[in-house]
Parts: C-alpha cells; structure tokens; sequence
C-alpha cells in the first residue's frame, strides 16, 4: 500500500530554487506596492488614523504567512520521468499528481516571461488531446527544461499512439 | 483572388442546386411577399413597397451570382471548394483529415428536397467545410465518395492514381450494407420527454398556484409561472423535434472486413433532419444515464465521445450532437454501447460484441466519504476491467462513464485539505472535450495509487496493441 502522492521511483526531482526565490520577490513586491497605496491614500484621503494603521497591519501579517506558502507550495513541485509515462506533482493544500503517458503528447510548450528569464528558470506545459491534463512544470533551470522538452518530444514521436 | 481554372482537360467541377438563393432566402421572401401582397394585388405599390421589392431583387441578384460563383471538385485526395463573389477563395479540404460527414436538411430545405454537407475537419471550426445546398441525392452520394476516398488513402492505397475508378464502386458497396441497429418510437419518446425533472417542477408550480387559489381566491401567482410553462414547453418541444424518428444504424466496414462495423449512423429530426457518422475507431467512450424518473421503467440516454467532435456536454436540458439513443430500454443501451467500443480493440476478434461495461466490478466509495459528500457519496462507484474503466455516480441522473483503456489519455489524482484528513483522493481519468469525463471520486487513499499505477499499466498495455 502506497501512499497516494509517493514518488513512483526513488524520489521526485524538484524544481530549482529559483522558484521559490522568484515567488518569494514577488510577495515581497506585492506587500511593498500596498504599502505604498496605502501611505498615498493616507496622504490624500481623510480617514481617521486607525484604519490606516489597521490596513499596514494586515499587510505586515499577510506578506509573512504568504512568503511560507509560496515557499512551501514551491518545495512540492516535482517531476519524475519514467520509461512511458510523466508524473508531476503539485500542491501541498490541493495535491495533484499527474500521470502523462509520452505516447499521448500532442505538443510541449517552454514559456519564460521576463521575470522567469531574470531567475534563469522556464516553464515545461505538455498538452494531450484532453484540456483536463493540467501537465505543467513551472520554475525548471533553462537548460533542464531544453533537455526535458526535446527528451519528451523524442519519447513521444517514438511511442505516440494517434488518438 | 484565385480564379476557377475551368479548362476542358480538368476534372468537371460541379455546383450547388440552384434552389440554393431561393432556401437561403426564403424567410426574406416570404417577409417581403406578406407585407407587399395585398399592394401587389392592386397593382398600387406604395414607395415602402418598391423598397423592399428593391431590396428582394438586389438580394435574389447576389444570390444568384453567388450561385455562379460557387464550384467544387474532387482533385486527386482533396475536395476543393471555390466560392466568393467578389474577393474570390478557394479552399481545399484533405480527404484524410476529414473526421466525419454530416448531412443537414434545415426545414426549408428539406421542404425543396435539399441538404447541406457538413465537414469535420480536425482542428476547425464548423463553418470550415461546408457545401449548402445540395439535392439530398447528391449530398449522400459525395458523402460516401469522401468517406470511402478518406479510408481508401487512409489505409495507404494509392487513392490519388485510380481513385476515380475505385471509389464509386468502394461507396455503393458501403452504402449498401447500411443495416439498422435501433429506431427510437414516438410512444417512448413522448413518455421519456414527460418524465422528466421538468414535469415534475411544472406540476410543483400548478400544485403551488392551485392552493394559492384557493387560499386567496384569486389567481395571483399566474403571471409569474406562465414564463416557466412556456419556458419547459419550448425545451422539452426542441428535444421532441431534435430527436424524432431517431434511428441508429450500422455502416458496413472496408470491402472485406466481416463482423464489426466500422462507423454508426445516426439520423434524426421532425424539421430539420440530420445525419451523423460515427467513426468507431475515433470513439473515446460512452456514457450512460439514468435519471431518477426513468429508472422504474429501466430506461437510460447513451452519449458518445468522439475525438476532434466536441458535441454537446450531455447536459440535460436541450437536444445534444453527442447523443446516440434518447431513450430505451437499459439493456439495449448497454448492447448500443458495447457496439460503439468494438473501435477501441481493432485486434480482438471480430465475432464477438465489444467488452461489457456491466461486468466490470465497481466498488463504492468508503463510507467515511459522506462527510464531505453528505448524500452523493451513496451513488459513487468506480472500478477497472479487462477492457474498460468505469466510473458512475449521480443522484438525480446515475450517469456510468466508460473508457477503453485504449483511449486513456492522462491520469490525475486530487486531494483537498478535507479529504487529506478524511484520507480521501479523487481519481480522474482524462478524455478528449465532450460528455465522456470519468471521474472515480473520494476512493480510499490507501488503494487509489495502486488504483492509478494499474489503470496507467493497462492503458499502456492497450496502446501497444491496438498500435501493432
């Protein structure tokens, strides 16, 4: 008897650190722009004081709880590559793991945006005839995720299946 | 802008009927005739008169030039399509990308004998192949020359070099051996239709509005439920007229083939008729409900999922492409069903009916399962066969979702916080858009990896050999 979200071999292969780093400057940003809004505002609006005090209060508490989800949410990426199949999983609230056979690939996806690219990290997002497989592997180093995609396409020309 | 190259050493390119303007145009004829008639008939035409007469000339013109305007042609493995009447296109449609042929008659065509032909290309939208109006002979007859053509290139013959001289044969004999699987009668239809949720709400509201009326003697709450008896008329006449006369039959396969069939055809509607080929090898699964009202009677509806037809989402409530029988008995539902499967095995042999979803054994979820799916967790069951994996669930409508391992496309497991505490995960198996989506949810977590390593084994198993 397995536990449902064990890795199907020895261990799952995690995504890169830059991922969490990237997500953790994002919190970091979002909870510097509110308080900035909120010093404007303040500035310029007469609302008695408290609210304003109240209002960076709660971004002070919400920014710390935040940074330790995306942290924690980043630590279970993870993939693992079989002989025929794709596992992928993700979530430490709503677990997911997904199983996707190479045969069944119609396309892989590599997408970087700009924020991603200054981490050095892309995205991997493997598509099959079905819009409910949600196969994707965000925060991969570039190079892994050239190696991956080229891999995965290879794998599923020799093993593709048609529909 | 590229003009028809109309050549004598070219294939003859054909037109539409030349009904076409007239059955295109038919509801502004009919528009301008009722208002003008009684001026006409004076022979006094007043200036709103001559305009609409106008406009009635200027549109039957373009019509009629757009008629000109308008060619096809088989080429080689391609139907070519030129059409436009002042920027001119031309499009071209490969007989093997072609995923079926519907034929439509619209009830003003059918009234003029004629039908449009509807191309499912892989990858476009629905507008992308389609030749309206032809005679209904004519549209059947290029039906069967696309579809044997299609299978003739598909199987690696060398369609483009004698394909003229082979195909007319190959679409009389598949014509031919068109032979009826089941026909939906009337009496069932209108019981089926009558036994609905609907009904039910509808007699709800009369009951309400009657004590309403006797309690306050007046009939207060009327105006409030004509909308929804209107509302349930109109919905329950649409299914009525889309799925009247329905009858499913079998198309016989390649010359040669014996046993299984190799597409279904549907043909439906009071109307506007339509027919539909089902491509079993492109079947993806099969769904069959039940709901609460028709289970005394052992009635169930059978939707298929067909890859690159996304049809309807097998809802209840309007007509839907997907489905393959309205109503009938269980049991024949069940046969219809194994039939639709045969595609999924092409190496099984071929005397026999497909894999039987019935004996497939479900196991239902665990009862801990009621405390985050208080009433529906009675009704979910799930398991893996042989051939199929099987999920059912539903309260008011048991819907039994059934895929071939064959046809797998990617497997997920879900859990939430809830159902981590309850030791709970969902299982889904995924499918091509359209009714089918299996779902074997709030299973053990203890047995759902061993559940989902399995399924990911036989599915492999299964690709492998229906691939050699």
């Amino acid at each position: 008897m397995k536990e449902p979200f064990a890795p199907p071999g020895e261990r799952w292969e995690p995504v890169s650190p830059a991922l969490a780093r990237l997500r953790h400057a994002l919190v970091v940003g979002v909870a510097v722009v509110l308080l900035a809004v909120v010093g404007v505002l303040s500035l310029l609006l007469p609302v008695p004081a408290a609210a304003w005090v109240g209002a960076v209060v709660l971004v002070l508490l919400a920014a710390p709880l935040a940074w330790v989800l995306v942290g924690r949410n980043a630590r279970w990426w993870g993939y693992a590559e079989r002989d025929a199949d794709l596992y992928i999983r993700h979530g430490a609230f709503f677990r997911t793991l997904v199983v996707v056979p190479y045969g069944r690939m119609q396309y892989v996806d590599v997408q970087a945006g700009p924020l991603e690219q200054a981490f050095g990290i892309a995205s991997v997002h493997l598509h099959t005839a079905s819009p409910g497989t949600s196969a994707r592997i965000p925060g991969l180093p570039a190079d892994e995720a050239a190696r991956l995609r080229d891999r995965l396409t290879s794998l599923g020309e020799s093993q593709a299946a048609g529909l | 802008m590229t003009p028809p190259e109309d050549g004598p050493d070219r294939r003859p390119y054909r037109r539409l009927s030349p009904l076409t303007p007239l059955v295109r145009g038919f509801i502004l004829l009919i528009a301008v005739l009722a208002s003008t008639w009684d001026d006409l008939l004076r022979g006094d035409l007043g200036p709103f008169a001559w305009l609409l007469l106008a406009i009635l000339a200027a549109g039957a013109a373009y019509g009629a030039a757009s008629w000109l305007r308008t060619t096809y042609r088989i080429e080689a493995d391609e139907l070519r399509v030129d059409t436009g009447v002042v920027s001119r296109q031309s499009r071209r449609i490969r007989v093997d990308r072609l995923q079926g042929v519907d034929i439509v008659q619209p009830f003003v065509a059918r009234i003029f004998g004629l039908a449009e032909l509807r191309m499912d290309v892989a990858g476009g939208s629905a507008r992308e192949g389609s030749l309206a109006f032809l005679t209904l002979r004519d549209a059947e007859a290029l039906r069967e020359t696309l579809l044997s053509r299609r299978d003739a290139v598909r199987a690696g013959r060398n369609a483009a070099a004698d394909g003229s001289a082979a195909a007319p044969e190959g679409s009389t004999a598949a014509a031919s051996r068109e032979r009826v699987l089941a026909r939906l009668d009337l009496g069932t239809l209108l019981a089926s239709l009558l036994l609905s949720v609907e009904t039910v709400l509808f007699l709800v509201a009369a009951a309400v509005v009657a004590a309403a009326f006797v309690v306050f003697g007046q009939l207060g709450g009327v105006a409030g439920v004509v909308p929804v008896v209107v509302g349930f008329a109109l919905t329950q006449f649409r299914k009525l007229s889309a799925y009247y006369d329905f009858t499913l039959s079998t198309v016989g396969a390649a010359a040669g083939d014996t046993g299984w069939p190799a597409a279904v055809r549907v043909r439906r509607g009071m109307f506007e008729r339509s027919t539909q080929t089902i491509t079993l090898a492109r079947v993806q699964g099969v769904v069959v409900s039940e709901p609460l009202l028709w289970r005394r009677l052992g009635w169930a509806r059978l939707d298929v999922a067909v890859a690159g037809y996304a049809g309807g989402q097998g809802h209840d409530n309007g007509p839907s492409a997907s489905t393959v029988m309205p109503v009938a008995p269980r049991g024949e539902v069940l046969a219809l069903a194994r039939t639709l499967l045969t595609g999924s095995f092409p190496g099984a042999p071929r005397t026999e009916p497909g894999p039987d979803p019935d004996a497939v054994p479900l196991s239902p979820a665990p009862v801990r399962a009621r405390w985050t799916a208080p009433v529906s967790w009675r009704f979910l069951a799930g398991g893996l066969g042989e051939d199929l994996a099987v999920a059912r669930e539903g309260i008011w409508t048991r819907r039994t979702h059934v895929v071939p391992h064959a046809r797998v496309q990617s497997l997920r497991l879900r859990q939430g916080p809830w159902q981590r505490r309850l030791g709970l995960v969902d299982l889904r198996v995924d499918s091509p858009p359209g009714p089918v989506s299996l779902r074997m949810r709030h299973r053990d977590a203890g047995e759902v990896r061993g559940l989902l390593e399995r399924e990911d084994a036989l599915a492999r198993e299964a690709r492998l050999s229906s691939a050699g």
